[in-house]
């Protein structure tokens, strides 16, 4: 334990023995593999988080301000996390108590009259929308699933997702929030910091929504969130999801105002048009470019595996030989899902007919392979509930982002060869090397909509690899530097392989003070990152966050 | 098979956090969502599959030695197998519950034992059984019972009654009408009475590999010798062990569960109900009938990889998931039962939540077993079931206690008690 004797035991007293522990092993369950998943910036074979001082269950959000008041007295840095998804929630520095807000798991209430939920960090996805859909209302889901916290994507990261057009993202859907303040003070910020409702993030009260969150979040840096209030929407469905079939393949039939469909089209630029006529039109409960993620070559054959409980992978070399998989495959090409969701049977029958005009404007189509009984229910369920998002790692185990493209539809889908082609062509000849999964270069998975209203698409490359095999892994790394130096060669930007370089070096700790001014205050806008700094000395006067909040010294950059 | 062959898997473990929850897709309620009663119980990471997958790495490769946490963390494992049914939603080359299993022997092997393990183990060298009685008295159940002893008398179909219900005198009588009623729908049964020893399964789960290969071995041998071709047990931790680990020591036999004997007679009109059962019930799938009941596949092959790093085995390397479990046969049998209603709860299933008798943990950690066998009974309540129904005596027994600590009402049958009330 390097932390000091009686800082332990302070923490102790404040949770109690049953829920702190420093035993080494256990330490090292709250580590994270870099050689792994989305971590932005590996990876790094075998290399893992620092091992934390101690790690921490507090029950309650006094629990968490005593813990935060222990660690200001001591200048002990701390984390908190809620499900532990990716490097994110894991500490940059050694001796970190780590809290696992695991303990806190309350959705403590749902007003269905105003069409919102209070919950705390370690409430997920599928929790927070099962109890909706009994009141007939649902939760967007953000893109990492059903498992993780919706607070966590809230106030501490962007919460985009397959929803987000419809729904929003989380960072849109926040209306109060109960923050642990860096130095242990409880802020409650919006309408709830009045004594008033959790109605509005902006006040009357505290309107301090920018501050705590901004526009990508703190990511677990700058203090501990105990509390949030979501935004709801309707939901015309049953008061539960009605799942048939044996697992892996889960399916559910739902009533007819609710359908599914992948839509194809002959042009990334048809594709793009279709996009704008979808915002336009208002329709797409859910809209994402999902099943790409298993690359355009196998991704027909894997909606394939994946919904039937017979298969595994050891049947893909075969299936992508069938001729009817082979032109599923290809009308997929350029694909996005598309779930309708109609209030009234009327308006279904409206949405479905505005989405045929639309593939009619733009010569697209709807996969007739992907309207198969089995496969329809498979997706419908899979895009609603998001349970099955965790598949991006199903073929060796490690997968991560590569490229990023953000923006207009255009941005991916205009050039010539468009973009996104581009990009496909230069990872396709990374996969002859052998270190990647040979997907057919276009594994580019992304929402249509990365907010409410949609007007803006996002994509990443996903790039699947084996975080067990070192030639594999570093043969990913090699890819991924090598993807960084092509897109700012080609004028496409910095690539979302690199996203956390300014926090995580190579060595899973903090990037070096030199490398992370060069790469904070080299970007586009400086200026953000020394407010930041500001609101860093004024709220976390000892600096136990670290250095995932994106904070430039004034003479730095 | 040891516990290094799995460190890929402690590699490839993504930390999706799949392994502490139902399926998603299945999720109903906040309530009845969590999966693992390990970590739902002790909340720590390490007490989850993938933070015993985690614990694992550490210890091999020396970030860490055995503490007392550590012991705590491999052995409060159920070994239920709900990680391994959530794992597999997302991960086709996981196998959580081999690796807890290669744990928990390693920890053995390591003497890093607890001592309420030791103390029966050393009870079932000694007197092969499981409740620390005598072996001479295991055939007491069946005192009286006009039923062919084995191997004395030739029987077509063996009746394995288990440890539980051998000696556990408050159940034993569900073992007796399992007889009477199999022997009235004309098969020809035998017992094995006193002859008959544990199987092995439990102490398989709580880590000890040797104890069970002796059992197992000596077991096959005696029905071997008593030319058993077909063995049927009213215990879904003896189903579990003779259909899915004595197959890998070589035994061929065929094996079913009492409840799938009943489904087998009913439909083919040897079993018929002649009375009315009115009442609501609810249905307990013990782990290892369900989930852990999936027929065995013999393989033998290795890892390779197509399409560069998918990773792939050769030849096709069966999945167990619970997909094929043992599900049907006992609804089908409450079905149709005249009066019965059988009312779901939430989790059910290859989804089902453990009872928390399994793995040793009844006998190691009462506190922890008796909160799971609660949350059970919590679930049940919740669908207004007069009776919490199973086909397990390792099940009923946990449920009996909890009830009985928490002064609930909630009766505990077996399907045995309703067919026979039904006859």
């Amino acid at each position: 334990m390097a932390i000091p004797k009686e800082a332990y035991r302070e923490l102790e007293g404040v949770v109690g023995k049953e829920f702190i522990s420093d035993d080494p092993a256990m330490l090292d369950c709250y580590r994270y593999p870099l050689s792994h998943t989305a971590i932005h910036i590996g990876p790094y074979y075998r290399v893992y988080t620092p091992r934390g001082a101690a790690v921490l269950l507090p029950g309650s959000v006094e629990d968490v301000q005593g813990i935060v008041k222990v660690c200001n007295k001591y200048k002990v840095k701390f984390k908190p996390s809620s499900t532990f998804w990716s490097a994110w929630g894991f500490p940059l520095e050694d001796d970190t108590i780590q809290l696992d807000m695991r303990r806190m798991d309350k959705i403590l209430k749902i007003d269905d009259k105003n069409n919102y939920a209070i919950v705390e960090p370690h409430v997920i996805g599928a929790t927070l929308q099962a109890e909706a859909m009994k009141l007939g209302l649902n939760t967007h889901i953000h893109g990492p699933g059903a498992s993780c916290s919706c607070l966590a994507s809230a106030t501490a990261l962007a919460g985009f997702g397959p929803s987000s057009a419809y729904m929003g993202q989380h960072s849109e859907n926040i209306l109060g929030v109960e923050w642990v303040m860096p130095d242990g003070e409880i802020l409650r910020v919006g309408s709830a910091g009045s004594g008033l409702d959790w109605f509005c993030c902006d006040g009357p009260g505290p309107s301090l929504k920018g501050l705590v969150r901004g526009m990508n979040g703190s990511e677990g840096a700058m203090g501990v969130f105990t509390k949030c209030a979501l935004k709801l929407y309707p939901w015309p469905g049953p008061d539960h999801l009605p799942v048939e079939g044996r697992p892996p393949a889960y399916k559910a039939v739902l009533p007819d105002q609710l359908r599914s469909y992948t839509l194809g089209f002959p042009s990334w630029k048809a594709w793009a048009d279709s996009c704008y006529l979808v915002w336009e039109t208002g329709i797409g409960y859910v809209a994402h470019r999902q099943f790409s993620m298993f690359g355009r070559d196998l991704k027909g054959a894997m909606v394939k595996i994946l919904s039937d409980p017979t298969k595994t992978l050891g049947d893909i070399e075969e299936l992508v030989k069938d001729p009817e998989i082979q032109k599923m495959t290809e009308d997929m090409k350029r694909d996005y899902q598309i779930v309708l969701a109609g209030m009234t049977p009327r308006d279904i029958e409206w949405q479905d007919k505005a989405l045929d005009k639309i593939l009619e404007i733009t010569g697209g189509w709807k996969v007739k392979g992907m309207l198969d009984p089995d496969l329809y229910n498979w997706s419908l369920l899979y895009m609603l509930r998001l349970g099955h998002k965790n598949l991006n790692l199903v073929y060796g185990g490690g997968y991560d982002g590569c490229f990023g493209l953000g923006g207009s539809p255009d941005f991916g889908t205009s050039g010539e060869p468009a973009r996104v082609e581009q990009a496909a062509a230069f990872k396709a000849d990374w996969e002859k090397k052998g270190n990647i999964v040979a997907a057919g270069g276009d594994a580019m998975m992304g929402g249509i909509g990365g907010f409410g209203g949609g007007g803006h698409a996002m994509w990443e490359n996903f790039t699947h690899f084996d975080p067990a095999d070192k030639a594999s892994t570093e043969g990913t790394l090699e890819f991924f530097n090598a993807t960084t130096k092509y897109g700012r060669e080609m004028g496409f930007g910095p690539g979302m392989e690199k996203m956390n370089d300014y926090a995580r070096w190579t060595d899973g700790y903090s990037t070096p003070k030199e490398i992370r001014n060069r790469l904070l205050g080299g970007g586009p806008q400086p200026e953000a990152f020394r407010y930041h700094r500001k609101f860093k000395e004024a709220f976390n006067p000892n600096d136990l966050g670290d250095g995932y909040y994106r904070a430039l010294d004034d003479t730095d950059g | 098979v040891a516990l290094e062959d799995y460190k890929v898997d402690m590699e490839r473990c993504s930390q999706c956090s799949y392994c502490k929850w139902i399926p998603f897709d299945q999720v109903k309620s906040w309530r009845f969502a969590k999966g693992c009663p390990s970590i739902a119980y002790s909340n720590f990471l390490g007490y989850s599959a993938r933070g015993r997958y985690a614990v694992a790495l550490s210890l091999l490769n020396g970030q860490s030695s055995y503490s007392d946490r550590v012991v705590d963390i491999v052995y409060k494992c159920t070994t239920c197998g709900s990680c391994d049914v959530s794992d597999k939603i997302c991960r086709y080359n996981l196998e959580p519950l081999e690796m807890i299993h290669e744990l928990k022997f390693r920890l053995v092997e390591d003497g890093q034992v607890l001592p309420e393990h030791t103390a029966i183990v050393e009870h079932l060298r000694k007197e092969n059984n499981m409740m620390a009685e005598p072996a001479a008295s295991r055939g007491d159940w069946a005192k009286g019972l006009d039923v062919k002893r084995v191997p004395g008398e030739k029987a077509a179909v063996l009746f394995h009654a288990g440890c539980r219900y051998s000696y556990d005198k408050e159940l034993r009588e569900k073992a007796r009408a399992a007889v009477a009623i199999l022997k009235n729908a004309g098969v020809d049964i035998g017992i094995m009475g006193e002859n008959e020893s544990c199987c092995g399964g439990r102490a398989y789960d709580m880590g000890y590999k040797e104890e069970f290969t002796r059992l197992a071995e000596n077991t096959i041998k005696a029905w071997t010798a008593a030319g058993i071709k077909t063995v049927v047990t009213p215990c879904a931790d003896c189903f579990h062990t003779f259909s899915r680990l004595y197959p890998k020591l070589g035994a061929k036999f065929e094996i079913l569960h009492t409840v799938q004997y009943y489904d087998r007679l009913i439909k083919e009109g040897k079993l018929k109900f002649s009375k009315k059962v009115p009442m609501k019930v609810t249905y307990h799938d013990p782990c290892h009938l369900g989930r852990r009941g999936e027929p065995y596949v013999p393989w033998e092959g290795k890892e390779k990889k197509v399409k560069n790093q998918i990773v792939v085995y050769e030849p096709k390397k069966p999945r167990y998931n619970g997909a094929w479990g043992v599900y049907d046969p006992p609804r089908d049998v409450l079905k149709s039962i005249p009066g019965v209603e059988l009312v779901e709860m939430e989790r059910i299933k290859e989804y089902a939540w453990c009872c928390g008798a399994g793995g040793g943990t009844r006998e190691t950690y009462p506190d922890f077993s008796n909160w799971t066998a609660t949350e059970r009974i919590e679930e049940a309540k919740s669908t207004g079931a007069e009776a919490i129904v199973s086909a397990c005596p390792w099940c009923e027994r946990n449920f009996i206690d909890a009830i009985k600590a928490a002064g609930e009402k909630m009766k505990v049958l077996d399907i045995t008690d309703l067919v026979k009330q039904a006859i």
